[in-house]
């Protein structure tokens, strides 16, 4: 009995200990392959469909908003993707620039709640929607200036890779996996690696050892039909996207 | 990428020797120190601190060797000045040398991480991956130059170390290191990546100047050089040149030279052959004068 109630007393102690160990620590959730993250709730229900939407053909000038977008650019309010490794989010100013001068939507409870918030000279807080572990590093502006700038794709396009089709969400959801395999999804595709180490791609020097061709690969082009004997290796350069 | 892969691919990406096996195109980062010029005034260390967001652990945990420097003074006296030569001013005849992550080519740590966390990278510096790492510490233990740090606590949430109001100063380009992970000098890699972004963005390479350490930045009598070893042109090859010390070399020729070659060049531990990518210029001691 006493051997019992020692054990008792001993296992107690243990889960006691673990506890509040798993207590000092809180970590953010992390997401998987099947979750997008948490649900953001923001503090003005931003309509990006109505913002960035297709105009809609047979209403020219755009006077109901449950049918046609503005076709605004991302970057006329993410104004720092171009240029940084951030994106950003407008400031408010950016939003009153425009609304002081649209009369028709003045008294929308939306805008009205932003006007508050201009009077108040208070920043709107809006919430992360794309909110990365610390230690990944991702850059805007590399991304943008390929794909927007050197390959003329149209931005909502670019941006679409990681962020979705945003044009048709109200408030912005995370519809991308975001996890490491997403990333090295594009990156094994599109920029293979060379047996030399550098990649054939537009005279980029990546480093993605995920597929490294094997050995032997002639001349360091990567052909079709070599694909299939890359073998997948360990990490190399790590740091690449990781910080 | 299986654990499989990995641990059967384990050996490709060492070093064993460096240059031979991989070449160092276009980027190949290296340093050199001037202990001549080193006051001993640990502004590279606070600058570190800063940039790298390392935890001000306190005297306590610094006393059970829970400091997190990754950069630190170390401090070495002449036997016949110092405390033991029993002169009037014991503290005369210091001589300082910083020591930081030597970011070794064939670097020891690399070889025993039994989750692969630490890396070389194409431009010849040593990663480590916090998120990958487990904390076995044996990295730190297999380091001759003991220059790794594990976080024993949850620093962000420990008291006193970041108040609140604190963590606004917080580098947001270094990760926030949690418990459990080892960390170490990374010649400011956050750094690195900007530079070479901006110079891609260019459609050229990093020039020499176009990035410095914190450390190098902070430093007074700018004793640290830091730059692109491959680059001909740049202020850190031209030292080493200088100094006739080559990285793949184990003892450098200019050393067996009878009588000495009256350079001030050297690296440390260079005969256990980790092909340390930091040079030190030996200082100018009086009596040699």
């Amino acid at each position: 009995m006493r051997c019992l109630l020692s054990l008792f007393v001993l296992l107690m102690g243990l889960f006691a200990t673990v506890n509040s160990y798993a207590a000092d620590a809180p970590q953010p959730a992390l997401t998987t392959e099947d979750s997008s993250g948490p649900q953001v709730v923001q503090p003005i229900e931003f309509p990006h469909d109505r913002h960035a939407g297709l105009r809609n053909p047979s209403d020219p000038t755009n006077s109901d908003p449950l049918k046609g977008g503005m076709e605004i650019d991302c970057m006329y309010c993410h104004t720092y993707a171009r240029r940084s490794a951030v994106a950003g989010i407008p400031t408010l100013q950016k939003c009153i620039g425009c609304h002081q001068s649209i009369e028709s939507v003045r008294n929308k409870p939306r805008i009205q709640e932003l006007f508050k918030y201009w009077d108040a000279k208070k920043p709107v807080p809006w919430k992360k929607v794309h909110d990365m572990p610390d230690f990944v590093r991702f850059n805007h502006e590399r991304h943008i200036k390929r794909f927007v700038e050197q390959q003329n794709r149209p931005t909502q396009e670019a941006c679409g890779y990681c962020h979705g089709d945003v044009k048709q969400m109200t408030v912005a959801r995370r519809s991308k996996g975001l996890t490491m395999g997403w990333c090295a999804n594009c990156h094994q595709k599109d920029h293979p690696v060379t047996a030399a180490g550098g990649t054939p791609v537009g005279n980029q020097a990546y480093w993605y050892s995920f597929q490294k061709p094997v050995a032997g690969t002639a001349g360091g082009e990567v052909k079709a039909q070599d694909t299939n004997n890359i073998k997948a290796q360990g990490p190399n350069d790590c740091w690449q996207c990781h910080k | 990428m299986s654990v499989n892969n990995l641990l059967e691919n384990w050996a490709q990406f060492r070093h064993f020797h460096p240059v031979d096996d991989k070449p160092h195109d276009p980027y190949k980062w290296a340093m050199s120190i001037d202990l001549d010029a080193c006051t001993g005034c640990n502004a590279c260390s606070v600058a570190c601190y800063a940039e790298n967001n390392l935890p001000v652990v306190g005297k306590e945990k610094y006393q059970h060797g829970h400091v997190m420097h990754w950069i630190r003074i170390e401090r070495y006296w002449d036997e016949s000045l110092g405390v033991a030569g029993g002169g009037d001013f014991p503290e005369q005849g210091a001589q300082f040398l910083p020591m930081m992550c030597q970011q070794c080519e064939a670097a020891p740590c690399e070889t025993v991480c039994p989750a692969a966390a630490t890396n070389h990278t194409a431009d010849g510096l040593n990663s480590q991956i916090y998120n990958r790492c487990v904390g076995s510490r044996y990295c730190s233990a297999n380091c001759p130059f003991k220059v790794r740090y594990f976080n024993w606590y949850d620093y962000p949430t420990t008291d006193n170390v970041w108040p609140a109001e604190m963590n606004q100063q917080l580098n947001p380009d270094v990760t926030v290191r949690s418990k459990g992970v080892m960390e170490k000098c990374t010649f400011c890699v956050q750094r690195l990546h900007a530079a070479k972004g901006t110079a891609k963005n260019e459609g050229r390479l990093v020039h020499d100047g176009d990035v410095q350490t914190a450390c190098q930045q902070a430093c007074p009598t700018s004793a640290i050089t830091f730059g692109n070893l491959v680059d001909p042109e740049s202020k850190v090859h031209k030292q080493w040149q200088s100094q006739q010390v080559e990285l793949d070399k184990d003892a450098q020729v200019k050393d067996q030279k009878e009588g000495g070659s009256g350079l001030r060049g050297y690296r440390i531990f260079e005969e256990l052959r980790p092909y340390p990518s930091v040079m030190y210029l030996e200082r100018v001691r009086e009596s040699a004068v």
